[in-house]
């Protein structure tokens, strides 16, 4: 298989998207909204030289920083696949010489990669001025930006797998909504989860959503190599998973296409 | 005049809900997701009190009767005024033409001309969330605050988007705006201190939706009632004269398009 495609689909996206820059620019100060209002709620709460649960207020929101970078960089590929199918749109990929799946990940991944730095600068201007940085080895970041890579995959994985479903069900809004609200909470992009009850912190640790925010903003804030290779082989392992799913459901589900035409 | 525009309103919402009524599952699905979609935020403040108990004075049952006052009157604004966000897309698309053309209010017109039946979702929320935590003696109080903050919400939706009137393609800068006054209505006050605290009193009117509201309910000051109804009042006026105004340079851009 010529992989060189992909990554050409790829670089077209993230290029692209400077095309867009303000409008993705409005994108990432919201969140850097969201973020200023958690430096604010985390001030209330930490007194000076205060350590909460391993993290520091500056671990805090640095962690908030990373976690929002991560979930917001991809748009809601639910909603759009969704549409694809239902209006058809579907049918352009079937007679294209590329896998469908790889073709919507070198597109999404492209322009992911470009929103996470976008929204990490933003994240930053927010947070460092008030709370200054944390304590970071710069020969780790190559192996911190893997594990952001595969858990904006896994992201994506997941959300195609929902989309999928737009095979069978008319509204796939619904559920967009409700895993974007699952990843914010169970899988730790509000609050660390740490800060969970024991027993919702344990199930939480089991399930995909949380090597999607939790795990790679722990890395990122306190790393350790034991950690990271749990991290990317729980990632890796995800993310064969689910693509295996959602691709056995493509196959299933575009038998059900009917083209009449356009 | 007044009567010909609520029976006009009326006949809106009939059709909008027949419309729903016809794809039943979806509407229940959307429905059902709404409330969901906000009892997350819940989880995320019950995990956040389970450890701290108090912010700044704020509890959990506070939080909850924040969630209940602004998922209330945020879906009443969506139920009523469904299209008080898509006014920048109809100014950007040379849309209002339609409206332009009607003996009716325009802005009104515009307003009603689409309901959100998922919002009812939002309203469903907020009414039980509100019999959980408020005493009979706090609900008419309650009622009014509902209705200023929806009255907030709606005024403040037409004023970004009749940015769209000035600077031309402006539907992502009022949709921003917008969500974030909706974001910054749904913490609690007491974290913001400084000039955000100012911010969200005056140019982004979130204290008024919320904060101000359940301090009210908690503790009852004559002086913070009047400046809230007044605010609510001055900001309705408001948003009215700047579409207006915006309205005189709009342009027709002789789209052709059936409305469905």
């Amino acid at each position: 298989m010529n992989l060189t495609k992909y990554y050409y689909i790829g670089k077209i996206n993230f290029v692209n998207s400077f095309v867009y820059v303000w409008d993705r620019v409005a994108s990432s100060a919201f969140v850097g909204l969201i973020i200023f209002i958690f430096t604010q709620l985390w001030q209330i709460i930490y007194s000076e030289g205060q350590i909460i649960s391993g993290f520091s207020i500056a671990m805090m929101l640095w962690y908030f920083v990373m976690t929002e970078s991560i979930v917001t960089s991809l748009p809601s590929i639910v909603k759009r696949v969704g549409a694809e199918i239902k209006e058809g749109q579907i049918a352009n990929y079937l007679n294209k010489p590329y896998n469908y799946l790889l073709y919507q990940y070198s597109t999404y991944l492209g322009k992911a990669v470009f929103n996470f730095f976008l929204t990490f600068l933003i994240g930053s201007i927010v947070v460092l001025p008030i709370l200054g940085g944390i304590e970071f080895n710069f020969l780790n970041i190559p192996l911190i930006f893997l594990a952001v890579i595969l858990a904006i995959s896994l992201n994506f994985i997941l959300m195609m797998f929902l989309g999928m479903f737009s095979f069978w069900f008319e509204e796939s809004g619904s559920l967009r909504m409700i895993y974007n609200k699952i990843v914010f909470t169970l899988g730790g992009m509000l609050l660390p989860l740490e800060i969970f009850p024991q027993w919702l912190s344990k199930i939480s640790k089991l399930l995909p959503f949380s090597y999607i925010a939790y795990y790679p903003a722990k890395l990122f804030v306190n790393f350790n190599f034991g950690l990271f290779w749990q991290v990317i082989r729980t990632q890796i392992f995800w993310i064969v998973i689910f693509s295996g799913l959602t691709l056995m459901m493509y196959k299933i589900g575009v038998r059900k296409v009917s083209i009449n035409g356009g | 005049m007044v009567a010909k525009l609520f029976k006009l309103h009326y006949e809106y919402i009939k059709v909008a809900l027949s419309t729903a009524m016809e794809y039943k599952v979806n509407f229940i699905t959307q429905v059902f997701a709404m409330i969901l979609n906000n009892s997350v935020w819940l989880v995320f403040w019950w995990i956040f009190f389970n450890k701290f108990q108090m912010l700044n004075g704020w509890t959990m049952e506070d939080v909850i009767l924040l969630y209940s006052i602004v998922t209330i009157s945020y879906g009443l604004g969506g139920f009523f005024f469904g299209n008080r966000l898509n006014i920048s897309h109809l100014i950007v698309n040379g849309k209002l033409d339609f409206y332009l053309t009607l003996p009716k209010n325009i802005l009104y017109h515009i307003l009603i001309s689409k309901s959100n039946f998922y919002d009812v979702g939002d309203v469903i929320f907020g009414v039980v969330l509100a019999i959980i935590s408020l005493s009979l003696s706090q609900v008419p109080l309650f009622l009014v605050f509902s209705i200023s903050s929806g009255i907030i919400f709606v005024a403040f939706a037409i004023l970004v988007n009749s940015l769209a009137f000035y600077m031309g393609s402006a539907e992502s800068t009022s949709k921003h705006l917008f969500f974030g006054t909706l974001a910054l209505s749904s913490y609690p006050m007491s974290i913001f201190k400084g000039a955000a605290k100012i911010i969200i009193l005056t140019l982004i009117p979130a204290g008024f939706i919320s904060g101000i509201p359940i301090s009210l309910l908690k503790e009852f000051n004559l002086g913070w009632f009047l400046v809230t109804l007044g605010f609510a009042s001055l900001i309705l006026f408001l948003s009215i004269k700047v579409f207006h105004r915006g309205l005189r340079k709009y342009e027709s851009g002789n789209l052709l398009y059936v409305r469905t």
